[in-house]
């Protein structure tokens, strides 16, 4: 990464280091200001690299735990390709329009993914088995955990730089991994990959694969196992195909059954909603109450109307902010998709116009007459809910298709219910925001579940 | 003045005439009555102006408007000046790719077959290669397009052996336009089988390919050893190349073989070969076979050349004494390059694909 005529340049990294490409796009910050120019491969140059990995043999494991960690350090708190954390984290936070705080807060959070990672993955580990085949346990016979793969690819989205703590796993567990940034973030894995490289992984061992889309599904071909991120049309589109893990929206819910007192949750409710700029999958889409929603609605819609419209580097911003015309193109679908039903707040727009050709996404807060209308599925990338009565009658399936769900209840047969719908990935008990997330527990499963599997052993 | 007019038309392919002559004798040679082909003759009614009075130079040639779509439906003998007589040297009838609707087609005589393969032959030894008595793979369209029937002439010419494989572009290209891309890759990867065989067991001294096949080829680690191997020259063309690949080749995949594009079009019954002696980080510059194929690289929107250095689409005009069509708008973006010396009208870089074009989608397939 240098710099010429005032724009950095974002290399590829590829199994022979830096490519600097003839086809390169420029990033803009949410003002429309360009910031960088990113190199982007030819399929050619994917092939080969995804190639490269395939013939390169892991670190041994301790070396990559201990790479892993020192990369996590420099990642969030030292200086990668002469960029300070400080800059770095100012960048991301003009070109993604998230909250200076929120990107701060994920680099800490990435960081501490990569120094847990093994610890973290241990947790996936099936008790029977073991990790190694000369384990002791192996000569009695005893499953032993394998790669089911050598290489796993990844197209990362560009929402929340958070998401790149996830593949930190693969890398521990002996994959070698291929990004594919997406054109809204290639700051986040640029640096980590460049961390990566400087704390001992070689360069054919993590790449950074920009391409086009009609080049992505080669990072795709070339891996043994890959990870999509993406709305409906990416679940179809790899929803039956084995070696893809695709990461479908979260609609992520919080349900407050009769007897509970939403005054006494109303911050974790609006924390939930309104944290990691609402960007997160983690953030929550509805809420569902049993009883009379409006009080509720109205009590968000007052703590949410009270965030200013900041640009997103300032100290104190807690909105997402995009380019002004993406905010108008956003507006315009949510007054289409909220038509029929009571705004609480946001009804008349919610462009914050910055005055620089961006805009801060004002939070929205609409009121369903029943649990299961269409709006309680409708997910953007900012700080909008949609609160909707909850009925015993409608039981759990408005809260179906849900990746975290926030129960506030004392019911424990609805729990048991809840725990046990295939389609609800988390359930969170109690005061719990629907982005609390921890090292060694599952976000969407174990990642591990689809990387790892077990193998029988049995020795003289 | 016939006389004349044929004399200009007929000069060996190494030989330039004055473009000013050159237009005149053609327009006299298409347009005459006794001469030009029952197409053109009856196309001129409907101009608003005189070919053989009006067009008179290079420029004059943006007079005639874009005729290419008729060619999907004309009879092909119409084609035929008629000053070829009644039994006319025809090479054959050969088919645009289809990418775009039904096919275009044109009627190729010997005269200017001829003439191609020797300037075609010309334009690779100017690379450097000597292509006496080298064998040829060859995986591009067979069929009813051009390109592979004159790699089999032009291995055959030179005391070469040409092996070839089936390949029909359109039905790849069908598959990908109705998302089958499974289908279509199995299609591919069958070609890439064919080609291996060759690779493996014959002589393989020249490798020609479209860039997509290229591509897949370069992914069998067997089929790049094979090639660094044997292969002196690797001709590609028929559809894009972008300049990131090819510094990858020539740097790094195949940086012992000679890497030559060509860069042509059914509709102008040829093209043009990479200009010789390029370093690998400059652009891939074409240089068509002046005077009889001629391009421009014009501002899609107004038309209007755009300055040199700058991108627009490509405008190929074919005027031989076998065939006129003049203002064909190729489905390709490139950057304006200064002529050859001695070369009428432009030379383009970096050829891209427009994204659209007509209305239906371009799809970029094998071909």
């Amino acid at each position: 990464m240098g710099a010429t005529a005032g724009l950095i340049e974002l290399d590829a990294l590829g199994p022979g280091g830096g490519y600097h490409a003839h086809d390169r796009l420029t990033i803009t910050d949410v003002a429309g200001n360009p910031v960088a120019e990113l190199s982007m491969v030819p399929r050619l140059f994917v092939t080969r690299a995804m190639a490269a990995l395939h013939k390169a043999d892991p670190l041994p494991l301790d070396e990559r735990v201990a790479a892993l960690a020192h990369a996590g350090e420099l990642y969030s708190s030292g200086t990668v390709d002469g960029m300070s954390a400080d800059d770095h984290q100012h960048i991301v936070s003009r070109v993604t329009g998230l909250p200076i705080s929120v990107v701060r807060s994920a680099a800490a959070a990435i960081a501490e993914s990569a120094v847990e990672a093994y610890h973290s993955v241990q947790h996936a580990r099936p008790a029977g088995d073991v990790n190694d085949w000369r384990d002791p346990l192996t000569r009695t016979g005893r499953g032993v955990w394998t790669r089911r793969g050598d290489v796993f690819g990844v197209h990362a989205p560009g929402n929340h730089p958070g998401v790149h703590g996830l593949w930190l796993e693969a890398l521990t567990l002996g994959y070698r991994v291929a990004v594919r940034p997406s054109r809204r973030d290639p700051f986040t894995p640029h640096r980590l990959i460049s961390a990566l490289r400087s704390a001992g992984f070689g360069d054919d061992q993590v790449a950074l694969l920009p391409t086009g889309y009609d080049t992505a599904d080669e990072i795709i071909r070339g891996a043994d196992l890959a990870m999509a991120y993406g709305g409906e049309d990416v679940m179809r589109k790899y929803a039956a195909v084995s070696k893809m893990l695709p990461q479908g929206p979260g609609r992520s819910k919080i349900l407050l059954t009769a007897g509970e007192d939403w005054r006494d949750h109303l911050d974790m409710i609006v924390d939930s909603i309104s944290n990691e700029g609402g960007r997160a999958c983690v953030n929550t889409t509805a809420v569902l109450v049993e009883g009379d929603p409006a009080p509720l609605a109205e009590a968000i819609a007052e703590r949410l109307a009270a965030i200013p419209s900041l640009p997103p580097e300032d100290e104190n911003a807690v909105l997402p902010v995009v380019p002004l015309a993406e905010a108008q193109k956003l507006e315009q679908h949510l007054l289409a998709r909220a038509a029929g039903t009571i705004p609480w707040l946001g009804g008349d727009g919610i462009v914050g116009d910055l005055g620089d050709g961006s805009a801060a996404l004002r939070p929205a807060v609409h009121q369903l007459d029943r649990p299961d209308a269409p709006q309680a599925g409708v997910e953007l990338a900012f700080p909008c809910a949609w609160v909707a009565p909850w009925t015993r009658e409608a039981g759990i399936e408005p809260l179906k298709d849900t990746l975290v769900l926030t129960a506030v209840s004392h019911d424990e047969q609805l729990l048991d219910e809840l725990l046990a719908e295939p389609t609800i990935s988390n359930v969170y008990v109690g005061d719990h925001p629907t982005y609390w997330m921890a090292p060694g527990v599952p976000h969407d499963g174990y990642l591990a579940d689809f990387l790892m599997r077990t193998k029988a052993v049995i020795r003289d | 003045m016939l006389q004349h007019a044929k004399s200009a038309l007929e000069l060996p392919y190494d030989v330039r005439p004055d473009p000013d002559e050159f237009i005149r004798a053609a327009m006299d040679w298409h347009f005459s009555s006794e001469t030009g082909s029952p197409f053109w003759l009856q196309r001129a009614e409907s101009l608003e102006f005189d070919p053989r009075a009006d067009v008179r130079s290079f420029s004059d040639l943006r007079l005639f408007p874009n005729v290419a779509d008729e060619l999907r439906d004309v009879r092909a003998e119409d084609l035929i000046p008629k000053g070829y007589g009644a039994r006319p040297e025809v090479v054959g009838v050969f088919e645009s790719g289809g990418t775009t609707g039904p096919p275009k087609r044109i009627v190729m005589l010997r005269e200017w077959w001829e003439r191609m393969l020797a300037w075609q032959t010309a334009g690779l030894e100017a690379h450097g290669l000597t292509l006496t008595n080298r064998n040829w793979l060859v995986l591009t369209p067979s069929g009813p397009h051009m390109v592979g029937e004159m790699v089999r002439r032009q291995a055959a010419a030179l005391g070469g052996l040409n092996f070839a494989i089936d390949m029909d572009p359109r039905w790849v290209k069908k598959l990908i336009a109705a998302r089958r891309a499974d289908e279509a890759d199995a299609y591919a990867e069958h070609l890439i089988d064919q080609a291996a065989f060759g690779l493996q067991t014959q002589d393989i001294g020249v490798l020609m390919a479209t860039p997509p096949l290229l591509e897949r080829l370069a992914r069998r680690d067997d089929l790049v050893e094979l090639v660094r191997r044997k292969v002196e020259a690797i001709q590609w063309g028929g559809a894009h190349m972008d300049a990131d690949s090819r510094h990858l080749y020539r740097t790094e995949v195949f940086p012992g073989s000679e890497l030559v594009g060509q860069y042509g079009s059914t509709m102008i019954l040829g093209g043009a070969t990479e200009r010789p002696g390029l370093s690998d980080d400059d652009p891939c510059i074409f240089d068509p076979f002046s005077p009889y194929i001629t391009f421009r690289v014009v501002d899609p929107g107004t038309g209007h050349p755009v300055p040199y250095g700058e991108r627009g689409q490509v405008v190929m005009n074919h005027v031989s004494k076998s065939f006129l069509l003049p203002g064909n708008l190729e489905r390709d973006m490139a950057t304006r390059v200064e002529p050859a010396e001695g070369q009428v009208g432009d030379s383009v870089a970096d050829v891209t694909p427009v994204p659209r074009f007509g209305g239906e989608d371009v799809i970029e397939g094998v071909y």
